[in-house]
């Protein structure tokens, strides 16, 4: 039995045609029903449910031996205990760091809110800028209105959000897309199966 | 005064009740017996040591995970052991110094400054048993076979073992004249068999297509059987130490294979893990209900050259806590008779008990005043006059 870690939202809509090429298709829908784990068309695969920033978490326990998350969450929950061997180029979009339109560049300290603390902390510190991170959970656009913050971290899709709260997109920190991720005993101890599933999976990456 | 949360422990740390330390003592006696029964000599090493001493071979990895304090007698720095193999290297080097083959094993708590990743323990009660002295692969072989037979007397079924030669990565690394930072960097993505990561880093390199071809194989290499048929057509260009370490792996793995039929075997020519203090073959014990190795162990040669002589050496540990709980998963001591005795001022009666646990039986005494009773102990016996005499009675 294979388990899949995927997050609801963008993710599982754009995983779901390499699934499907694989054979996998949930036979719920996650979005009609509460169902958590999802069983497939393939009786020896199972998807689970669960957000975004825990796909990592359930993967290195193995409580799922595969999982898809993108590099922003892998990127901030560090993935020493994983196996991230390819990237899967859907949900793309940008991190990046934001501003209030009318504000002058950074010089000195500077006061950052983000959800990706860990990642804007190496940030910053790569370029020589000590930083404060602020840590929120939504809602980032806020914080420069507010004076809570001089500049946010968040994920740039259009750009809509941050222009209609006056705010503008300043330095690329990284190009984002989702990986797959795998247990490092599962690797080893079900290499066939999942071996099997990355084959199939690079076949679908290569067509495209 | 009592604090509210005075009961609380640090992070990491666990007591051991009475029911798991019984079952825990109970196999770490049976494992270290079956260390003897092959000729590995229990040793103690201490429990703080200095710190240059811990830290001996060691990468950076190891001096986090150790706690530090200052020596107030000698101003140095000590260290409480987060792992006990350097300390048994020493023993090994400086104390024993034999010519010939020596067998060691040990079991003891060590601490981890920052809790495992997945067990979330900081005070693992590691095992394990090291081999010195010899360099070629039947040692490997005979440690091997040794952790097998720990994880067969902890009563582990489905045990998987996963074997891998960090003398290949480093062969190549050498052949590439890879800089320390370049080497750390592709160090960390072929941890992570990162593919896409790869392809971008090897860009950036200026190496021959081939070494590129060779490296970028890596984190594909790991699987059945047939990854080392794969390895030698895609490695053909590397040098001898590749080779003789394909060839190395091979017939460890052919020689398991006889001995142990039935036992799954994988391969992963990209596991790096200790990389920085192993030598040669590295292995690692998975069974499927946990996400990550359970025992694991690899060759570091000459680690006891600080030490004042440099030896090869084999070995592997594991996590006692851990083996126990998976053991008690699969099977259960058998109950111990438990007599209760009344509490008299008889002298045939204080005789009596006293026989009794002379017979290694045990008996616990009631005192004046006290509650509960037999049932309460979880007692299977209990202690009764019978005509002048005292009797055992089963309840």
């Amino acid at each position: 039995m294979l388990t899949i870690a995927v997050s609801k939202g963008r993710i599982y809509e754009e995983a779901l045609p390499f699934l499907a090429e694989a054979g996998i298709v949930p036979t719920d829908d996650p979005d009609k029903c509460r169902k958590l784990i999802l069983q497939t068309t393939r009786p020896d695969v199972q998807l689970v449910i669960i957000r975004a920033t825990d796909v990592p978490t359930f993967v290195e326990y193995g409580a799922a031996d595969l999982g898809i998350a993108g590099k922003d969450v892998l990127l901030e929950h560090g993935t020493e205990a994983l196996y991230e061997p390819l990237d899967l180029n859907i949900a793309r979009c940008r991190l990046m760091t934001a501003a209030h339109k009318d504000a002058p560049p950074i010089t000195g300290r500077v006061r950052v809110a983000t959800k990706y603390v860990k990642t804007a902390q190496r940030y910053f510190a790569s370029l020589g800028i000590q930083a404060e991170i602020i840590k929120l959970y939504g809602s980032m656009e806020l914080a420069p209105l507010v004076g809570l913050a001089d500049c946010i971290v968040d994920l740039v899709d259009t750009g809509n959000t941050l222009k209609a709260n006056d705010l503008e997109p300043r330095e690329l920190i990284m190009n984002i897309s989702s990986r797959l991720v795998v247990n490092k005993a599962a690797m080893k101890m079900k290499n066939a199966a999942i071996a099997e599933l990355l084959a199939q999976f690079e076949q679908t990456l290569a067509k495209r | 005064m009592q604090q509210k949360d005075s009961w609380l422990l640090p992070e990491g740390i666990e007591e051991t009740l009475p029911a798991e330390a019984k079952h825990l003592e109970a196999l770490r006696n049976k494992l270290l017996d079956s260390f003897a029964c092959w000729g590995y000599d229990l040793v103690i090493p201490p429990f703080i040591d200095f710190l240059d001493s811990l830290l001996i071979g060691a990468g950076h990895d190891l001096d986090l995970q150790t706690f530090k304090l200052t020596d107030q007698i000698s101003g140095e720095m000590l260290g409480i052991r987060a792992d006990m193999t350097p300390q048994v290297a020493r023993i090994d080097a400086h104390n024993l110094k034999h010519e010939w083959p020596t067998r060691l094993c040990y079991a003891g708590t060590v601490l981890h400054t920052r809790g495992d990743p997945l067990e979330k323990t900081r005070s693992p009660l590691q095992i394990g048993a090291e081999l010195y002295g010899h360099g070629g692969k039947e040692s490997d072989l005979e440690v091997i076979c040794l952790m097998l037979e720990m994880l067969a007397v902890t009563g582990l079924q489905n045990v998987h073992l996963d074997l891998g030669h960090v003398g290949i990565y480093r062969a190549l690394a050498e052949q590439a004249a890879l800089s320390d930072a370049q080497e750390s960097e592709l160090f960390a993505i072929l941890q992570r068999k990162a593919k896409p990561e790869l392809l971008e880093l090897m860009d950036g390199y200026a190496l021959s297509d081939g070494l590129k071809h060779m490296f970028l194989a890596l984190p594909e290499l790991n699987g059945g059987q047939t990854v080392l048929d794969k390895a030698s057509a895609v490695l053909a260009q590397a040098s001898a130490a590749v080779k003789q370490a394909l060839a190395d792996l091979t017939a460890v793995a052919g020689q398991l294979a006889v001995r142990f039929p039935n036992l799954a075997i994988s391969f992963d020519l990209a596991e790096l893990r200790g990389y920085h203090y192993h030598t040669g073959i590295v292995f690692a014990a998975f069974v499927p209900t946990v996400g990550r190795e359970i025992a694991r162990g690899g060759r570091y040669d000459n680690i006891g050259k600080v030490f004042g002589r440099a030896r090869p050496a084999t070995g592997f540990s594991a996590d006692l806590k851990l083996l126990s709980a998976l053991s008690k998963q699969s099977f259960q001591m058998p109950p111990r008779e438990l007599i209760f005795a009344p509490y008299l001022d008889d002298a045939g009666l204080t005789e009596s008990i006293r026989d009794l646990r002379a017979q290694r039986r045990a008996v616990i005494q009631e005192l004046p005043g006290q509650t509960g009773g037999a049932g309460e102990y979880g007692c299977t016996a209990i202690l009764v006059q019978e005509q002048q005499r005292w009797v055992v009675k089963a309840l």
